[in-house]
């Protein structure tokens, strides 16, 4: 075992090099560990810590943060850090058995093994491998049949999303998402879920940019071409109203409140500039929404609804992170919200992709290649809404008239716009063109 | 039994039987001799072997009579031998009107006389055994031909012998539930006869009149057809259109419970008196439906597996796998000791329509809405040219062909990357001769050009003069001496044949991968095989889990190189454009 005190004195040193820390990497918060729990015994040893992080600026609020550490003594054959110099919390650090060395678990092939035993040992998991680590989770894959999501940042007093709107979906039997077989939970935090591994899936965008570089390549109207991605976007759009009316059958629901999701929008459009765009065509989109006096059902939604979100699979499309926007705060995570806002979300990357798509080729941009970008996405727009429309009973989530359904449809795509314009000056400056045009198509200031 | 008699006694007349005789085996049971030469007895050979479709009419020319012929077929076992093929799929070569390709049979126990006779039959079947190869044939249980002396007896009157035989009635209106499948040229299931002055049931063409296998002089008789040619030493029989044998009010008429039981009743008699033959079914159905023909493993040896075929064309057109792996995500599991028949092209049109509109099958109807994908499959065309002569797609598909789970079944011509002449009708334009050599009519005859069944393909890009058998022996790089390397390779290794089917994982959805296992329990060897292929045309890197396989050493299998051993991390390859590996994993030493 360690000693509490010597980890706070290096883990927030540790916090600020990792992908899910929320805080900046020059803020290193002061630590406290609020539980220090041995998972595993011996050599090497692994821990799991809470670790409550404060941060310098008052107005910041204190996060709670979940690690595994792994100990081994010194001198061991520690090849899986290499390359990994992030993953180290102390080269050299006392326990109650001598020197060791402390690290991210998560990196270590033996430990997650060890981990995913402590959560679903009947699933008895022989070889593990570190897929992914997310802004909000770390993902483990074992033996090629089951997933393990860690959750590094813990909700204050609420549940993690993903766990609760997987466990409610596998509850009112819909099968598109990657069935939990095992939760790490208590009464107050989800710390970790093991699920189903979607074997032979591919994401969403890599189909997508598979479809688009076949299009950009042999120039034909994308209709005529081999990749067409549109059977594909009408089956998405299938699952995703499936997926509405099971998130409908899950939670409760509420009336759809256009005025309140105008406030909403309105919120968020004042902290994000908009070069060369009238800003008066904005709220004219969102005044129409207000003035819609009935707006549909407001449902628990998935909340971040794009192409890599979803995952094609031998058995059709599957639908994960259920996590939300990730920035936003878990109460506006929960909030109700119209499920056009899922629909609105996938359209918009439907032009992302097609724009990345084109960036990839940036030598060789023509008028052509332009206008096929343009066509690609109108014709899998086209069949993803005609997928979602087509699917019974989805009709009574929406506004009842299709120009009040427009309406909606077309405040919340204004919304995602501007909420990729305002993340991508923050993050990748270079790209705030590619929503920038589309906020302009969206309010017709073209 | 009159006929039979005769029949058989004119296959002891013939010329020469000396070779013969030791296939035609007893019926009892008790003396089962070795198969002669070449062949070594193994109950699943089917399951390795490559097979490979012939049309007689169109392979080679013996006598110059302008249509091909069974001595044509012997002249050419040599060079099948060569290619490394197993087993010879004789399209129907029995007596017949031909007025639906053979298929129209007017006498199950004698050849057509264009082909030759039953002396020639013995011969060919026994030189092909010499020479390691097996024969099986096409037979048609479910009709005859018109012309066919039963049916020509049944529609005299409504009493004599032969009455029952096939399937009358005073009206046309019984059983509208079944489909008809001939759209384009039959308007009902029935048709009239004006001897009999009744209806008779007919599931395919009109001058096709069902056999009634309600009568048991009927059951009876198909099976002394079958009985006859394994006698002479047939390897098996590909089935044609097994679904239809039984009518059944209230019912479309396909896959019933009495069809299912004849079959049976087939298979028993086979296992009883002849080992190693197969039965190979061809119903064009869903693969759910179409593992009903394995029965539990007591009905058919092995069954076509329709989708697949297209599906592969699907997922090179889409640049993805899924196409592929969704539809071997629904093919049932399979009764041991049976085997799927795979395939890139036959003789035949594939419909995308086979399917009926089930929403079971919601993806298909996606796909048969790509136009182009209906115009390429829907219509009969050859491999090569639905390819846009490109060779390689053409290896990539063949290379998937080898490695998937069944045995394949490749059509004449397509190892030469033979082309078509659309031009010639609907059926005729892939069945054009098989072009040897650049010399007169491509080497498939000596007659006059315009004696010829049909006209050899000479257009500046497929015809004869630019490709042919002997041209692709003499060049070592041409599509011809990479299928024999491929199937010699494939020979080396069972596993392809009866190895296990894993899929493995790989983000890149342009990449298909998957891994065949054999586990002989005997020597506690294990043959694992890896097979990873570029279903796009842009090189694409390929990264692939590979975990279980830790400290393994890829061997790639055409040129025996060794690729560093596997590791902890992903698994990654580089493929070209529409590339492909095979690697066969071994321990390290």
């Amino acid at each position: 075992m360690i000693d509490s005190d010597l980890l706070c004195d290096v883990i927030g040193e540790h916090l600020v090099k990792q992908r899910w820390f929320a805080g900046s990497g020059d803020d290193v918060p002061s630590c406290r560990v609020v539980l220090l729990e041995s998972l595993v015994e011996g050599w090497p040893s692994l821990l799991r810590v809470l670790v409550e992080a404060t941060f310098s600026d008052a107005n910041s609020e204190a996060v709670l943060y979940q690690l595994v550490i792994g100990l081994r003594p010194l001198g061991d054959h520690v090849e899986f850090l290499s390359g990994h110099p992030e993953a180290v919390i102390a080269n050299e650090i006392e326990t109650t058995d001598g020197l060791a060395m402390a690290y991210d678990a998560t990196a270590d092939p033996e430990l997650i093994v060890a981990l995913v035993n402590v959560v679903a040992g009947d699933r008895n998991a022989e070889r593990g491998r570190l897929v992914s680590t997310e802004s909000t989770h770390t993902s483990m894959v074992f033996d090629e049949r089951l997933i393990m999501k860690l959750f590094r940042q813990l909700g204050a007093g609420g549940r993690n999303p993903d766990a609760e709107i997987t466990r409610a979906l596998t509850r009112v039997g819909f099968s598109n998402v990657a069935a939990p077989v095992a939760e790490w939970s208590d009464e107050v935090n989800d710390y970790g879920v093991v699920s189903e591994f979607l074997v032979g899936g591919a994401d969403g965008l890599s189909l997508a940019l598979t479809s688009l570089r076949d299009l950009y390549d042999c120039r034909c109207d994308p209709e005529d071409a081999g990749g067409d991605f549109a059977p594909d976007a009408c089956r998405l759009g299938v699952v995703t109203a499936q997926l509405h009316l099971a998130l409908v059958d899950a939670f409760p629901t509420e009336p759809g409140n256009g005025a309140h999701w105008a406030r909403v929008m309105e919120e968020r459009f004042t902290h994000v500039t908009l070069a060369g765009i009238d800003r008066s065509l904005v709220h004219a989109v969102y005044d129409r929404l207000s003035s819609v006096s009935r707006a549909g059902i407001a449902i628990r939604s998935h909340g971040d609804y794009h192409l890599a979100q979803v995952m094609r699979t031998d058995t059709g499309w599957f639908v994960l992170d259920f996590e939300g926007e990730p920035g936003s705060s878990l109460e506006s995570r929960q909030e109700l919200s119209s499920p056009l806002r899922d629909a609105a979300g996938m359209i918009r990357s439907f032009h992302y992709v097609a724009q990345v798509a084109l960036r990839e080729r940036a030598e060789s941009i023509d008028e052509r290649i332009v206008s096929l970008s343009t066509a690609w996405e109108r014709r899998n727009r086209f069949a993803f809404i005609e997928g979602y429309l087509g699917v019974d009973g989805i009709g009574a989530l929406l506004p009842p008239g299709e120009l009040d359904q427009n309406v909606v449809f077309t405040a919340f795509e204004l919304d995602k716009a501007i909420y990729e314009v305002g993340y991508e000056q923050a993050h990748r400056p270079d790209w705030v063109g590619i929503p920038l045009a589309a906020v302009a198509r969206i309010v017709g200031n073209v | 039994m009159v006929v039979l008699v005769a029949k058989s006694k004119r296959r002891t007349k013939s010329n020469d039987t000396s070779q013969g005789e030791e296939f035609v085996r007893s019926r009892s049971g008790l003396h089962v001799p070795t198969p002669g030469g070449g062949l070594s007895h193994d109950p699943e050979w089917y399951r390795k072997a490559v097979f490979y479709e012939v049309l007689v009419r169109g392979f080679y020319d013996a006598d110059g009579d302008g249509t091909g012929d069974l001595r044509g077929i012997i002249e050419k076992l040599d060079y099948l031998q060569w290619l490394g093929i197993d087993c010879i799929w004789l399209l129907p070569f029995f007596q017949s009107p031909l007025r639906d390709g053979g298929y129209d049979i007017s006498d199950f126990f004698t050849v057509l006389p264009e082909y030759g006779d039953l002396s020639d039959a013995v011969e060919l079947i026994s030189e092909a055994h010499r020479r390691g190869i097996r024969v099986i044939a096409d037979m048609v249980m479910n009709h005859t031909s018109d012309a066919h002396p039963w049916f020509q007896e049944s529609r005299k009157d409504k009493t004599n012998p032969k009455a029952d035989w096939y399937v009358w009635h005073d009206d046309d209106h019984r059983w509208n539930e079944a489909r008809i499948i001939f759209v384009d040229s039959e308007s009902s299931n029935w048709t009239w006869d004006l001897h009999r002055g009744q209806y008779y049931w007919h599931r395919f063409f009109h001058h096709q009149p069902d056999l009634n296998y309600d009568n048991p002089e009927v059951a009876d008789a198909m099976l002394e057809v079958v009985r006859f040619w394994l006698d002479i030493g047939l390897d098996g029989f590909r089935l044609d259109a097994v679904p239809y044998l039984f009518e059944r009010d209230g019912t479309n008429g396909e896959n019933l419970p009495e069809t299912h039981a004849y079959l049976r009743r087939v298979r028993e008699e086979v296992d009883r008196l002849y080992p190693d033959k197969v039965l190979l079914a061809e119903a064009n159905q869903w693969p759910s439906d179409v593992v009903d023909y394995f029965g539990d493993g007591d009905e058919c040896h092995m069954c076509f597996h329709f989708p697949l075929m297209p599906r592969m064309f699907m997922a090179i057109r889409r640049e993805q796998r899924y196409p592929i792996t969704e539809i071997l995500a629904q093919t049932p599991s399979i009764p041991d000791g049976c085997q799927w028949g795979i395939f890139l092209r036959n003789h035949d049109e594939l419909t995308l329509e086979m399917v009926n509109d089930e929403e079971r099958d919601y993806m298909y109807s996606e796909y048969a809405n790509d136009p182009r994908m209906k115009v390429n499959v829907g219509i009969r065309r050859r491999l090569a040219p639905l390819l846009d002569n490109d060779r390689r797609v053409g290896e990539l598909l063949h290379a998937m062909l080898f490695s998937l789970p069944g045995s394949p079944v490749m059509y004449y011509g397509d190892e030469i990357g033979m082309g078509d002449n659309i031009y010639l009708g609907d059926r005729d334009g892939v069945r054009t001769p098989m072009q040897w050599t650049p010399d007169r009519n491509g080497g498939f005859s000596k007659s006059d050009f315009a004696r010829l069944y049909l006209p050899p393909l000479m257009d500046p890009v497929y015809g004869y003069q630019a490709v042919n058998v002997e041209a692709e022996l003499r060049n070592p790089s041409s599509m011809l001496h990479w299928v024999k390397r491929m199937l010699e390779v494939r020979h080396q290794h069972p596993v392809m044949g009866t190895g296990s089917f894993e899929l493995l994982t790989a983000e890149n959805p342009s990449a298909l991968a998957f891994v065949r296992t054999l586990h002989n329990e005997q020597t506690d060897e294990r043959d694992v095989v890896l097979c990873v292929f570029n279903l796009s045309r842009f090189a694409q890197p390929v990264e692939m889990q590979l975990g279980q396989y830790e400290g393994q050493i890829p061997i790639e299998m055409l040129g025996h190189v060794p690729f560093p051993a596997v590791g902890t991390l992903p698994y990654f390859v580089t493929l070209a454009p529409y590339g492909f590996l095979w690697f066969n994993l071994l321990e390290r030493q």
